[in-house]
């Protein structure tokens, strides 16, 4: 039960991979296959819920020598979005004809990755996992073959191999320190472990998943990735891959080194603030779509990590809900940004709102939570400018992105534009159905995400 | 021999952080699996013991080295090679639509088709113009 999702994604990559992935009926296959995992990772999840965290050891040997996997509420939680996204970004480029036969393959492959990385409780697996994601995504930028995501392929993959350098390093050592891979017994022993051994790995943890994610001072890659891929992989990238980042600093920092996150999160608060003022003041100056949204992205991991930063069962539950909805959004404005036809307005204005955090959309949950957050740190100094920093990047985000939309949709249009398949907007629509509903009925996710939070402080599954 | 494999290992990540800073595409290939393979040595050499080979059943009280490292090295070079031949195909993939492997020469090329494309847009504006305006005229 545990491994189904992964299995069904796994091989369905398999199959996927032999057959033409231009015929519609094997785009249909894969997007069937990928809406099947994700079906069973909400039964996994009800299973979770119901029973808490459900292990297994892979290939039936004795515990503490196989590989364990486990399904606890925070993984659930990230593989149910991460196949969402990948699932909406296939069914969009399906509805306008996929161009390579290995699109679909590769969108799988990187389910598989992503599904596999946030099951397993073994830390080199993990990575084999992670490069599984990674090799998908450094294809999938150059989907569309033009020099423009040639170049934004070459680069994307160059810059994430570091990060995967650094971060197999960091493994290594953690390997090195306690003498276990597994997740659990490192939580075990890494109190005893010398501090400075300890936080020269957390730092480098800090770096690949900086990287990975595009924190301020590792972002340079970002901008001119997410703006030469096509809306499709675009959306993936920033919607499910990104998840990586997060759920890797959140597992590994505050699971596993929690001491290292605390002696950490000055800085941690600081790189956050300055990605998000970073972030906003860029996207303002920028009239692209594409490219608004690609600093909005920079902008708006900071808020994730000044969570991370401020910790506690508030602090994480904030970073976890925060990054799932940041996903939607982004997903949602790629997609929007990308096709065309009447009545694509609305889509990006909710999530243009959600990005701002206004209500009754998704978002607004999102910023009120982090400011719940801020209000709960420790001095009185932090407690107002983090305030203060939440409302200004809010405002900041309101700008840019209403720039955005008086730029692409209020003016008039030189010539009519063609508008685009209907299944595009079908699945735009759709999701700003979903972040509406999020908005209205915040409860499950606000729920789920502290139950996840729950997780890495050790209180209930 | 911790020491010299430290050496080993720094230098050949230093080379590769060198080559990867470079124009070249293929210098920053080169860069790339110099840095991937110093980690490669660096894993190895994280447990290096002296002990007997461990095969099942273990002599009782005798050293045995660490069979897990081995393991993980074999994985990460695997990983490496399939990276390097996808970076080799991407790269070349790039030298065949574009004849040049140099950064410099694929951003501006990029930037001349940007151009290229705008151009092409305020000359059918104008185009769109000319007819709208012999449309009047005729009228």
């Amino acid at each position: 039960m545990l491994a189904l999702p992964l299995a069904i994604v796994w091989f369905g990559a398999l199959i996927v991979a032999l057959l033409d992935g231009r015929k519609r009926w094997v785009a249909t296959l894969a997007a069937a296959l990928l809406a099947a995992a994700l079906l069973a990772t909400l039964w996994l999840s009800a299973a979770v819920v119901r029973d808490g965290p459900i292990g297994m050891v892979a290939g039936d040997w004795p515990v503490g020598v196989g590989i364990r996997l486990r399904a606890d509420s925070l993984g659930v939680l990230f593989i149910v979005v991460s196949l969402a996204v990948l699932l909406a970004a296939l069914v969009y480029e399906a509805a306008g004809g996929v161009q390579t036969r290995t699109f679909p393959a590769l969108t799988l492959a990187m389910g598989a990755g992503l599904t596999g990385l946030f099951l397993t409780n073994d830390v080199f697996n993990f990575y084999v996992f992670f490069e599984i994601a990674m090799i998908a995504a450094y294809v999938l930028t150059g989907y569309g073959s033009r020099l423009r995501q040639l170049r934004s392929a070459v680069i994307f993959s160059v810059v994430n191999l570091v990060g995967s350098v650094v971060f197999l390093f960091a493994i290594v050592s953690l390997y090195h320190v306690t003498g276990s891979l597994d997740m659990d017994v490192m939580r075990l022993r890494l109190p005893v472990v010398e501090p400075n051994a300890s936080l020269l790995v957390g730092t480098a943890l800090f770096i690949a998943f900086g990287i990975k994610l595009g924190l301020f001072p590792f972002h340079p890659w970002l901008p001119p990735v997410y703006t030469g891929a096509r809306p499709a992989v675009a959306a993936m990238l920033s919607g499910a891959l990104a998840n990586i980042g997060s759920y890797g600093l959140l597992r590994f920092g505050a699971g596993i080194l929690p001491r290292d996150l605390e002696l950490a999160a000055p800085a941690l608060i600081v790189l956050g603030a300055a990605s998000i003022i970073y972030g906003g003041m860029q996207a303002v100056g920028r009239n692209a779509p594409e490219e608004v949204l690609a600093y909005s992205a920079i902008g708006q991991v900071g808020y994730v990590m000044i969570a991370l930063g401020i910790g506690g069962p508030i602090g994480f539950a904030a970073a976890i809900l925060y990054t799932i909805l940041n996903g939607i959004n982004k997903t949602l404005l790629f997609l929007a940004v990308g096709a065309r036809g009447w009545l694509l307005g609305i889509p990006f204005a909710i999530g243009a709102f959600s990005v701002a955090g206004v209500p009754p959309v998704g978002g607004f949950w999102s910023k009120a939570i982090i400011i719940q957050t801020t209000l709960a740190a420790d001095s009185d100094g932090a407690r107002i400018w983090l305030t203060a920093l939440m409302v200004v990047g809010g405002a900041l985000s309101f700008v840019y992105m209403f720039q955005v939309y008086q730029h692409e949709f209020w003016e008039p249009r030189d010539e009519p534009r063609r508008p685009g398949p209907v299944g595009r907007r079908a699945i735009v629509a759709l999701l700003a159905i979903v972040v509406v509903a999020i908005g209205i009925v915040p409860e499950p996710l606000l729920s789920a995400s502290a139950r996840a939070a729950a997780v890495l402080t050790g209180g209930a599954p | 021999m911790i020491v010299a494999t430290a050496i080993a290992v720094a230098i050949l990540f230093g080379a590769g952080a060198y080559l990867l800073l470079k124009r070249d595409l293929i210098r920053v290939v080169v860069g790339v699996v110099l840095m991937s393979n110093a980690i490669n040595l660096f894993i190895v050499s994280a447990s290096l013991r002296r002990g007997r080979a461990p095969i099942y059943p273990l002599p009782p009280d005798a050293r045995v080295a660490d069979p897990l490292v081995q393991a993980m090295t074999l994985t990460a070079i695997v990983i490496t090679f399939g990276v390097s031949a996808l970076l080799l195909s991407m790269v070349y993939r790039v030298y065949t639509s574009h004849l040049s492997l140099d950064l410099d020469d694929l951003a501006a090329a990029e930037e001349r088709a940007a151009a290229a494309d705008d151009r092409e847009a305020i000359a059918q504006a104008y185009a769109r113009e000319a007819a709208e305006r012999d449309r009047l005229e005729v009228g």
